[in-house]
């Protein structure tokens, strides 16, 4: 007799499942996995960057349509208090962008976590936000394309806000799309005040053809 | 990992061994436990991050009851410091994601499992 | 279709000329291969640079942070960015743009590119880098004119004095920052005293030219960290940082006396000007920023009534 245990099959995680309307619980399952282990490599990233155990929070997946991604970005953030955050975009077999939302005070303290002079400037501080930021995207997005077996590439990254309560980062009324397919994770520092959360956003037709890239992948297990 | 693919991995080794397994799959770190102690899992294959009661919590409790068993952490999270901290909790091993048929393998020969 | 060989020419080729500098080091980094971007702007030649390490043949790079960096993509096998707006340059190279440029080399964003052997080790890491320089140029024209455009948009035409505005929003500023550093804030209204004749009397120019005068006056009499808006047609708000209802006062009476201290010449005659004030200061029950206008407005209204030219401040239950 054999007792497994699923993360992906807990109670919170099936109205997760349920709301990714248009995969079939295999392809959510494969993708919760494939994220998952994305996640995880880009959390040992982070912990080697930074010399320190990362804890990592269960990935969540959710359709999200652009009335209500506000809402669900600052829920997933539990926190509309000012923070830093970066983007990046990736293409090629899947397209969209992620963003990395720093809480404030990590990003003050990130500096001094990576052993650097703690009175860096502006441009050295935003800097690291960047490097951080890169880092754990370029994490993600490899994790992904090498799980899929699926090209990916990405942009430099960029600066998105500093400093700015998360609702007015993401302006609805700007953003030309409906529907997008989004997953977060965060990473928190243990005894240190950091957190991050890694939000990445993919379009409508990678919605789409992400549905072949699964069955692909779940045939080749 | 889904039940699908545990039992595809699992499969392939223990048919070849001539043994039958059976698989109980738990929701969270509470019903993994309650499984156990029902004498469900003579194997446990445990993921770390997970709500309601997260792999540590429930490597915590299996040592403060006193249970022994088999643990084979499979976990995304492959930080060497998670490795440490479980093998430090008793885990016989830890297996990172993806997972590959070998290395179930490996560890079920290793601990004379099959 | 041209055979593999035209096609590693060709790549070669392109290489070489593409006007981006690339570069390619290894673990010990050790200049591989050096482009012809780089040979020009760097005034170096492939021959001499490669082979060696670079940081000893570019002794003027950031080599701490740099290194770091690099031996990151070694351990994490990932992409890496500079950007200019960050670090304006790795190299020291000159520019394009000599004569209408207006920076001081050329301005580089950088790509770091992990090269993996079979195994998924990385082998090299090769740099891409491009010329920022006219980005840099446009978006610094931008952010001077975005600027101006804040601070005309900040300002009342007439006057030059902040705008009702952004007074209201300097003083909501202060009013949260009064309340967390538990700092005293006080509130100055102040109105010219028949200024309706001055119009009626003279036409509006003339009027124009009293607001002009008066609001000289009233900036010459505060402190640099004062903040003074017209608030209405003849209506100035004042808002004192870090000032108690005393202070407040002593202020007040200074602009009353500035204003009126020497008589307004307009269309040859020369009218003496006389303003009102209602002062008021934050107290602990002051709900919000807007209570401190209503408040001087009340001490204000009250000047008036005591015959004008003259300063009230505002006390609860008045």
């Amino acid at each position: 007799m054999y007792c497994t245990n699923m993360a992906l099959s807990d109670s919170a995680d099936k109205t997760t499942l349920m709301s990714i309307q248009p995969y079939t619980e295999d392809q959510s399952d494969a993708l919760q996995e494939v994220v998952n282990i994305a996640m995880g490599q880009a959390g040992d990233s982070l912990a080697r960057i930074l010399g320190n155990f990362v804890a990592l929070s269960v990935p969540r997946i959710r359709l999200v349509t652009v009335k209500d991604v506000i809402k669900t970005v600052t829920d997933m953030v539990d926190n509309n208090a000012e923070i830093s955050a970066i983007r990046q975009s990736f293409s090629n077999s899947l397209r969209g962008e992620a963003i990395v939302v720093f809480a404030q005070a990590g990003a003050d303290d990130l500096a001094d976590l990576m052993g650097y002079d703690t009175d860096l400037d502006q441009s050295a501080k935003q800097e690291l936000l960047l490097e951080v930021g890169n880092l754990l995207v370029g994490a993600v997005i490899n994790g992904i394309s090498e799980t899929l077996k699926t090209d990916l590439s990405f942009s430099a990254p960029s600066l998105m806000a500093e400093r700015t309560p998360l609702d007015q980062v993401l302006v609805p009324e700007q953003l030309s799309w409906s529907h997008a397919l989004l997953m977060e994770v965060n990473f928190t520092v243990e005894n240190r005040d950091f957190k991050c959360h890694l939000l990445m956003f993919m379009t409508e037709e990678t919605i789409d053809s992400l549905r072949g890239i699964l069955d692909e992948f779940m045939d080749g297990i | 990992m889904t039940p699908e693919s545990l039992e595809k991995w699992l499969f392939v080794p223990c048919r070849h061994n001539g043994i039958s397994i059976e698989l109980t799959q738990a929701e969270n770190g509470e019903e993994a436990l309650a499984a156990y102690r029902d004498g469900k899992a003579e194997v446990m294959f445990l993921d770390l991050t997970m709500p309601v009661m997260d792999g540590y919590q429930v490597l915590e409790q299996l040592q403060k009851e006193q249970l022994n068993t088999f643990v084979v952490v499979v976990s995304a999270d492959i930080q060497p410091k998670a490795q440490e901290r479980v093998k430090k909790l008793g885990a016989i091993a830890f297996i990172k994601k993806p997972v590959k048929t070998s290395d179930i393998e490996n560890v079920l020969h290793e601990y004379g499992i099959v | 279709m041209p055979d593999a060989n035209d096609t590693t020419n060709l790549l070669n080729f392109i290489v070489d000329r593409a006007y981006v500098g690339i570069f390619v080091i290894n673990q010990k980094r050790e200049i591989l291969l050096w482009n012809q971007f780089m040979e020009i702007h760097s005034e170096r030649k492939a021959d001499t640079v490669v082979g060696q390490n670079l940081f000893e043949a570019f002794p003027e790079l950031p080599q701490k942070w740099l290194d770091r960096k690099i031996e990151n993509i070694f351990i994490l096998k990932n992409f890496s960015f500079t950007s200019w707006e960050q670090r304006p340059y790795l190299f020291k190279f000159a520019h394009n743009r000599p004569v209408t440029g207006g920076v001081d080399c050329m301005r580089q964003d950088c790509t770091l590119m992990p090269i993996k052997d079979d195994c998924g080790e990385v082998q090299y890491v090769c740099f891409t880098l491009f010329d920022a320089t006219d980005t840099s140029i446009y978006q610094s024209k931008l952010e001077k004119t975005t600027e101006k455009l804040r601070e005309l948009s900040n300002r009342d035409g007439l006057t030059q004095l902040f705008n009702r505005r952004y007074t209201e929003e300097a003083l909501e500023k202060e009013f949260s920052r009064a309340r967390r550093y538990n700092n005293e804030l006080s509130v100055i209204l102040t109105d010219i005293d028949f200024f309706k004749k001055v119009n009626d009397r003279h036409g509006h120019l003339a009027g124009d030219e009293v607001l002009r005068v008066i609001s000289q006056r009233l900036a010459s009499g505060l402190r640099g960290t004062d903040i003074l808006g017209r608030y209405g047609g003849e209506e100035f708000l004042v808002v004192l940082p870090e000032t108690g209802s005393q202070g407040a006062q002593v202020l007040a009476e200074r602009l009353r006396k500035v204003v009126q201290a020497n008589p307004i010449k307009v269309e040859g005659e020369s009218l003496t000007i006389n303003i009102s004030l209602g002062v008021t200061e934050l107290r602990s029950n002051t709900a919000a920023y807007a209570q401190l206008i209503a408040e001087a407005d009340l001490g204000l209204y009250q000047s008036k009534e005591n015959g004008r030219n003259c300063t009230t401040l505002f006390q609860p239950g008045l």
